[in-house]
C-alpha cells in the first residue's frame, strides 16, 4: 500500500506550478511536504483525491492510477483517503456534532441519532465533546481544526492528507495536533502526508520529508538528511534565514 | 493595442462579442447544472434533513414578506381600476378584474420577484461563501456529491415553496382587493366574490400556478449556478449575488412573456 507521484505537471494559465514532480510514500509513513508559500504543496496533495487534475504525469494509490478517474470514481478513493484542509472548512450551518455525523450518515448509513452518538465519541477522542453543540464560528482555530480532524477520521481512512495543520495555532495546540498525527501513524497505521512549513512539526514528527522548490522536488530524505545537507537552498529554508540563494 | 484604446468601430464589435460570449457561457452553465440536477433525480437520493431545513428556511420564513406583498398587490389592482370602474359604473365586475390580473399575472410575477430577492440572493450568497471558504471542496473530499446533497434539495425547495407561497399570496391578494374595493369603491364583498367565482375559471388560477413553478425553477437554477461559480473571495460573492438577482429577474420576465403567450 503506497502513494506514488510520477512526473506530475500542473499549470494555472501560463504559470507552471508543478513540473516533473515524483516521489513515493510508504505505508504508515508520516511524510512531510515542505517548501515556500505558493510553491504548490497544497496543489500537489489535492491531486491525490481529485480536487485538482494534473496536466501531465500519473498518480497511484495502492497501485491504482487515480489521476484519470472521473469525479464519481473518485468517491471510493476519498473514502479511504481523507483530507484536513488548512482552514478547517467545517460547515457553518451545522454544529460540531452534526459536522462529524454527516459522513457517518452518508456513508455508514447510520440514522440521525446513531450518527450523532458516534460523532460524540469521535469528538471525545479529540477532546471536543463539550463543544459538540457549538457552531464552528463560535470556536477558535485550534478547536475547529480538532473537529475537522475528527470529521476526516470518521470513515477510518487509511490515508490522511493534512494541509498546514498547525498554521495559525498557538504552540500548545500545534504540538497537540502533531502528537495526534504521530499517534495516527504509530498506533492506527494511517499513512499521513502533511503539508507544512512549521519547522518544529517537521523535525518533531516526520519520517521523511520532500522539499518542493520552483516546481521540482529539491530534496527527499529523512529529517537527519535535511539537517546535514550542503544544499544552500534547503539550509536557508530549514534555518529560516532571510538571506540566501532561495527565490521566493 | 488594448481594448480600451481601440477606435470605436473596433470597440463596438469587440464589446458585442464579449457580451455574447459571456451570456453564452452563463446560459451553457445553467443548462449543464440543470442536466446534472436531473441526473440526480434518477433515482432520487435526497438528504431529508437538508430538504426539510431548506423547505422551512425558504418557504415558512418567506411567508410574512410574501403575504404583505400580496396584500398590497390586490389593493393596488383595485386602486388602478377605480377610475374606470367609477366612470363606467362597473362595480359588479371589480372582483373579476382584480382576480383576473392577480391570479394570472401580477400575483405570480411579484411574488416570484420578492422570492428571488429574499431566497435566491440568500442562496447564492450561501453557496458562494461555501465555495470561497472551500466548504464545497470539503464536501467532495468527504465523498459527498455537492449537487445531490446541497443543490437538489435547494432546487426542489424553491420550486415547491414558491408554488405554495403563490397559492397563499393569491388568497391574500384577493382579500386585499376585496377590502380595497369596499373602502375605495363601496363594492359589497358578496358582489366582489360573486363576480370572482362566476367570471373566472380554473384555468385562470392554473395559469398563474404553472408560471410560479417555471419562475421557481428559474430562480433556483440561477441562484445555484451563480453561487457555485463564484471566484475571487468576498467581492466575488457580492458580484455573484448581484448577477444572480439580475439574471433571475430578467429570466422571470422573459419566461413570463413566453408562458403568457403559450398558456393563453
Amino acid at each position: 500500500m503506497s502513494i506514488r507521484f510520477e512526473n506530475v505537471r500542473k499549470a494555472f494559465g501560463s504559470k507552471v506550478v508543478l513540473e516533473d514532480v515524483g516521489f513515493e510514500v510508504g505505508s504508515g509513513e508520516c511524510f512531510f511536504i515542505i517548501g515556500a508559500s505558493g510553491v504548490g504543496k497544497s496543489v500537489l496533495i489535492k491531486h491525490l483525491i481529485g480536487l485538482l487534475r494534473p496536466d501531465g504525469g500519473s498518480i497511484y494509490l495502492d497501485g491504482e492510477e487515480v489521476s484519470r478517474l472521473t469525479e464519481k470514481e473518485f468517491f471510493s478513493v476519498r473514502k479511504k483517503c481523507a483530507m484536513v484542509f488548512q482552514n478547517s472548512t467545517l460547515f457553518d450551518s451545522m454544529t460540531c456534532a452534526e459536522n462529524v455525523a454527516l459522513p457517518l450518515r452518508k456513508h455508514k448509513r447510520l440514522g440521525a441519532k446513531a450518527a450523532l452518538k458516534e460523532a460524540l465519541e469521535r469528538l471525545d477522542t479529540v477532546h471536543m465533546r463539550e463543544f459538540a453543540n457549538a457552531y464552528p464560528p463560535e470556536l477558535g482555530d485550534g478547536m475547529q481544526k480538532r473537529v475537522a480532524i475528527a470529521r476526516a477520521l470518521t470513515l477510518d481512512p487509511r490515508y490522511v492528507l493534512f494541509d498546514e495543520p498547525t498554521t495559525s495555532l498557538d504552540p500548545v495546540s500545534a504540538r497537540r495536533v502533531d502528537q495526534m498525527i504521530r499517534e495516527l501513524c504509530d498506533e492506527v497505521g494511517v499513512t499521513s502526508i502533511v503539508v507544512s512549513h512549521d519547522l518544529r512539526s517537521i523535525f518533531g514528527i516526520a519520517d521523511r520529508i520532500c522539499m518542493l522548490y520552483k516546481g521540482h522536488v529539491r530534496m527527499l530524505g529523512t529529517p537527519e538528511d535535511f539537517q546535514t545537507t550542503d544544499d544552500p537552498v534547503v539550509q536557508q529554508f530549514i534555518n529560516g534565514r532571510a538571506e540566501g540563494p532561495m527565490e521566493v | 493595442m488594448s481594448a480600451a484604446t481601440d477606435p470605436w468601430p473596433l470597440r463596438a464589435p469587440r464589446l458585442l462579442g464579449a457580451t455574447a460570449l459571456s451570456i453564452g457561457s452563463q446560459v451553457g452553465g445553467l443548462v449543464v447544472l440543470l442536466a446534472r440536477i436531473v441526473a440526480r433525480l434518477f433515482p432520487p437520493r435526497l438528504d431529508r434533513a437538508e430538504l426539510l431545513r431548506n423547505l422551512h428556511k425558504m418557504g415558512v420564513r418567506s411567508l410574512p414578506i410574501v403575504s404583505v406583498t400580496a396584500l398590497f398587490v390586490g389593493a393596488i389592482m383595485v386602486i388602478q381600476a377605480a377610475p374606470l370602474v367609477t366612470r363606467f359604473n362597473a362595480r359588479e365586475i371589480v372582483g373579476w378584474g382584480a382576480g383576473f390580473a392577480t391570479l394570472r399575472e401580477v400575483g405570480p410575477l411579484l411574488i416570484a420577484l420578492m422570492f428571488s430577492g429574499r431566497v435566491g440572493a440568500n442562496n447564492t450568497a450561501e453557496l458562494g461563501t461555501m465555495v470561497v471558504t472551500s466548504q464545497i471542496d470539503a464536501l467532495r473530499a468527504l465523498a459527498i456529491d455537492p449537487i445531490g446533497y446541497l443543490v437538489l434539495p435547494r432546487v426542489l425547495s424553491m420550486v415547491v415553496m414558491l408554488f405554495f407561497l403563490t397559492i397563499i399570496g393569491d388568497v391574500v391578494a384577493i382579500g386585499g382587493a376585496m377590502v380595497a374595493g369596499k373602502v375605495l369603491l363601496d363594492v359589497d364583498p358578496r358582489s366582489f366574490l360573486n363576480s370572482l367565482f362566476l367570471l373566472l375559471d380554473q384555468w385562470d388560477l392554473m395559469t398563474g400556478l404553472i408560471k410560479s413553478v417555471i419562475f421557481g425553477a428559474m430562480i433556483a437554477l440561477t441562484s445555484c449556478h451563480f453561487g457555485l461559480s463564484v471566484t475571487g473571495g468576498a467581492p466575488g460573492v457580492g458580484r455573484a449575488v448581484n448577477a444572480s438577482v439580475v439574471a433571475a429577474a430578467s429570466g422571470i420576465f422573459i419566461l413570463d412573456y413566453f408562458s403568457s403567450f403559450l398558456l393563453g
